[in-house]
């Protein structure tokens, strides 16, 4: 099934409905949109919008009334869909690891589920384990309710990548822990997907998320109508109506900045040691911070001294001179 | 002699009975709430203390009725008395355990609240707490006696009253004329008689729900 | 006798535990104190004929295998039957009879099981088939409902990650579903254990033998001795296989839960 590497497929969706029987309106309307291979799509939108049972048609949870669904150029619908889900990395919010099963088996799950030998199933469980940072030794032979809630998600993910699937299907998954976890998970998981690349759909209605781990994001409204789909900086940029802007929130050039780095900024000179510094990797958001909390409007970088007009000119704004104000 | 017929025939003997069969329910209950409830609000902030009365009553609940029953004989005799004694101990676990857990499973928010306005312990558990567990242990309560209208057909045999006596009856004379009748009389008519306690505890159940729990069902 | 309550809310989650660990030796320790002074009791006692025909270790075997067999076969019986019609119950497409099955189970109760035994005797005469006819049809719903109710209970979140991982309808129920009814399934199964070993004690009634012989031999030939004697033993049997239903029950529950 999907005979591209497990790098990442390329997945498309065409006219894709879904008509609930009893209700008037179909909650997904007829959508297209391309997914590239290796990238991560956020799809963000009110809850109700149809942005879960678009992604949960894809496998086939919830099937579709009409369209099409391809992946890696397969046509979706035509494959038998609980053999379809196995090559389908899912992750839920509740994460929904079974409470009976060790981690170990949870994790091995689809793997034997695919008919594996144990002995290439459970070096893959050791493999996954490692690889979400959790000592394979230490927690294969323990209980999901023996786990922090931040050590679960991280189980979730590790168990939805078991079969190296190149399609990951993930739902509001760090949604329910703290914000101090989710921001470790999020990073943690930024650098998995760097690796990993594989195709990602994560539904998410917070759209710093969207924005911070997104490739693309396809903003949504109601019946999972597409309002914009492109890059975070682009929709951050130019966000196509009222509807899209009224989800950046007031401070829209703000999370710009934090897209971007010093490194992507023109420096003038040397570096200045009497400046305040910023590291190499610094986002444009904290260097600005820095200067405002120095009340200078210059930092230095190892790459020479940032004034605040280039910062400015980076995303495409003209510092207003004194006089014209 | 068809079923209503019988029952046509016998309606003073039968209504008697079950009249009885009610009676000592009831009273059984009685007691039984007054006790468990007690123990309930006494023992549960203390889980040993709470553990140890539901492992007992869950204990009398482990002895077949008609054992205890025999076994009551040499103490208080054949009758009103060892009836009222087996049913009250046999009602006890569903009553003590509905209320130590409603007490448990008040909102301590709930709780702090009451304490943090200058309510006593005891003004607390009887003014907020108890109130609140109430619909949980109402249901204990008629879940016990549920278990009571059926346990209670055995104390016939142990010359204790009710509709049982109708079955031993029909036993004893296996094969006569309205030995059958007999035994469905006794039967169904415990069946009537606990259609109608639960009817009577849905009525309570209504009327003694503090009206703030009912508006969110 | 009737412990179905008792056990349908162990069922339910609360915290509430009756004894673990060393505690668990109480019971057959406080058995065994019972049984020798009842012992005791008896060799002190001047028993006429009467009472010797029923006191002596050949009847008293013989009534502890019958009251055995009966609890044994019924039991049996009952989860060949009550688990997979709960199982068939619990299905989505069948929630419309829950309700049904509920309000029976409730009502049920309130059948009296003394009623229940005697009118089988009209149907089928006396005798041990008989007795396990009205054993199994009481011993069944408690069962039954444990069996629905804890499979309906399963997190809907965990069913959902099992297909969303491509196990098929089957694999889910056997490997999720039914796994993490387990506990509720045990709690109905020792409900009914204790319900039957009470009720084959009424088995005496309809000539199916058991304990319950000596207790109502005893009453009619006037000779309380027999009838303690049955008492203690059937109480003792209770409490033994309770017991061993409790053991039984921390045996089979899945780790991890």
């Amino acid at each position: 099934m999907f005979e591209t590497d497990t790098g990442g497929a390329q997945i498309q969706l065409r006219a894709l409905t879904k008509q609930f029987p009893g209700q008037a309106e179909p909650a997904v309307d007829s959508v297209d949109l391309d997914i590239p291979a290796g990238e991560l799509v956020a799809f963000v939108g009110p809850s109700g919008c149809g942005k879960t049972t678009t992604m949960k048609m894809i496998n086939r949870l919830v099937e579709p009334t009409s369209g099409e669904i391809r992946i890696g150029g397969e046509d979706v619908l035509a494959l038998p869909p609980d053999e379809l889900r196995r090559h389908i990395g899912y992750v839920i919010q509740q994460i929904g690891l079974f409470p009976h099963l060790t981690i170990g088996e949870n994790v091995g799950l689809v793997p034997k589920l695919l008919g594996w030998d144990r002995p290439k199933a459970e070096a893959r469980t050791e493999d996954l384990l490692a690889l979400v940072n959790l000592e394979p030794g230490e927690y294969r032979d323990r209980y999901p309710r023996q786990l922090s809630g931040g050590q679960q998600q991280r189980v979730g993910v590790a168990r939805a990548l078991a079969a190296d699937p190149p399609v990951m299907l993930m739902d509001e998954p760090f949604g329910a822990t703290d914000p101090i976890t989710r921001e470790h998970l999020q990073n943690e998981f930024l650098k998995l997907q760097k690796d990993l690349r594989k195709t990602i759909i994560f539904v998410t209605h917070d759209f710093e998320e969207a924005i911070k781990l997104g490739d693309r994001i396809a903003v949504l409204r109601n019946q999972s109508h597409i309002a914009q789909y492109d890059t975070p900086a682009n929709i951050l940029a130019n966000p196509a109506d009222d509807y899209v802007a009224s989800f950046i929130g007031a401070d829209a050039t703000l999370k710009r900045l934090a897209l971007m780095t010093v490194d992507e900024v023109p420096t003038e000179g040397p570096p200045d040691p009497a400046l305040p510094q910023v590291e190499t990797g610094t986002s444009l958001r904290e260097a600005l911070d820095l200067m405002v909390a120095n009340g200078t409007d210059r930092c230095s970088s190892p790459a020479g001294v940032l004034s605040y007009t280039a910062l400015c000119a980076s995303i495409g704004r003209e510092e207003v001179a004194a006089g014209d104000r | 002699m068809s079923l209503s017929e019988y029952v046509a025939s016998r309606w003073d003997t039968l209504s008697l009975a079950a009249a009885e069969h009610a009676l000592v329910v009831a009273i059984a209950i009685g007691i039984a709430t007054l006790a468990g409830v007690g123990i309930g609000l006494v023992t549960h902030r203390v889980p040993r203390a709470s553990n140890a009365s539901l492992a007992v009553s869950a204990g009398i609940l482990t002895i077949p009725s008609l054992a205890l029953l025999t076994l009551l004989i040499p103490i208080t005799g054949l009758g009103w008395t060892s009836t009222l004694v087996a049913l009250t101990a046999y009602a006890l676990l569903p009553i003590i355990r509905n209320t130590v857990v409603g007490l448990r499973g008040v909102d301590r928010a709930t709780v702090e609240a009451g304490r943090g306005m200058g309510m006593s312990r005891v003004r607390v558990l009887m003014k907020v707490q108890l109130p609140l567990a109430w619909p949980l242990i109402l249901t204990g309560i008629r879940v016990s006696t549920q278990m009571l209208i059926g346990i209670a057909a055995i104390a016939a045999f142990v010359d204790g009253p009710g509709l049982g006596t109708q079955i031993f009856e029909g036993l004893s004379r296996l094969g006569s004329v309205n030995s059958l009748n007999a035994t469905l009389a006794g039967t169904f008519g415990i069946v009537i008689v606990a259609l109608l306690f639960d009817l009577f505890f849905s009525v309570v159940r209504h009327l003694t729900t503090p009206r703030g729990l009912r508006v969110r069902n | 006798m009737t412990a179905e309550t008792l056990r349908a809310a162990a069922a339910q989650p609360t915290n509430l535990r009756y004894g673990k660990g060393l505690r668990k030796l109480i019971t057959p320790v406080a058995i065994a104190i019972v049984l020798a002074a009842l012992y005791v009791w008896v060799g002190t006692l001047q028993l006429d004929s009467i009472e010797q025909r029923s006191l002596n270790s050949a009847v008293i075997i013989q009534k502890a295998i019958e009251h055995l067999r009966l609890t044994v076969v019924a039991t049996a019986l009952v989860v060949v039957i009550a688990i997979p019609l709960g199982v068939v119950a619990s299905r989505a497409k069948n929630r419309l009879i829950t309700p049904f099955i509920l309000g029976t189970a409730n009502l049920g109760q309130a059948v009296p099981a003394i009623g229940l035994l005697v009118l089988c005797t009209f149907v089928m005469g006396v005798g041990f088939q008989t007795a396990l006819v009205g054993l199994v049809a009481y011993a069944v719903l408690p069962v039954l409902r444990n069996t629905m109710v804890g499979v309906q209970q399963v997190d809907p979140a965990l069913i959902e990650a099992a297909r969303g991982m491509g196990m098929t309808k089957g694999q889910v129920l056997r490997r999720v579903e039914l796994k993490l009814a387990v506990p509720a399934i045990l709690a109905g199964l020792r409900t009914s254990l204790v319900l039957t070993v009470g009720m084959a004690t009424m088995g005496a009634f309809v000539a199916a033998g058991g304990f319950g012989e000596l207790i109502i031999n005893g009453l009619k030939l006037q000779r309380m001795p027999v009838t303690i004697v049955g008492g203690v033993l059937t109480a003792s049997i209770a409490f033994l296989v309770d017991w061993l239903g409790g053991l039984a029950e921390d045996l089979l529950k899945p780790r991890g839960m």
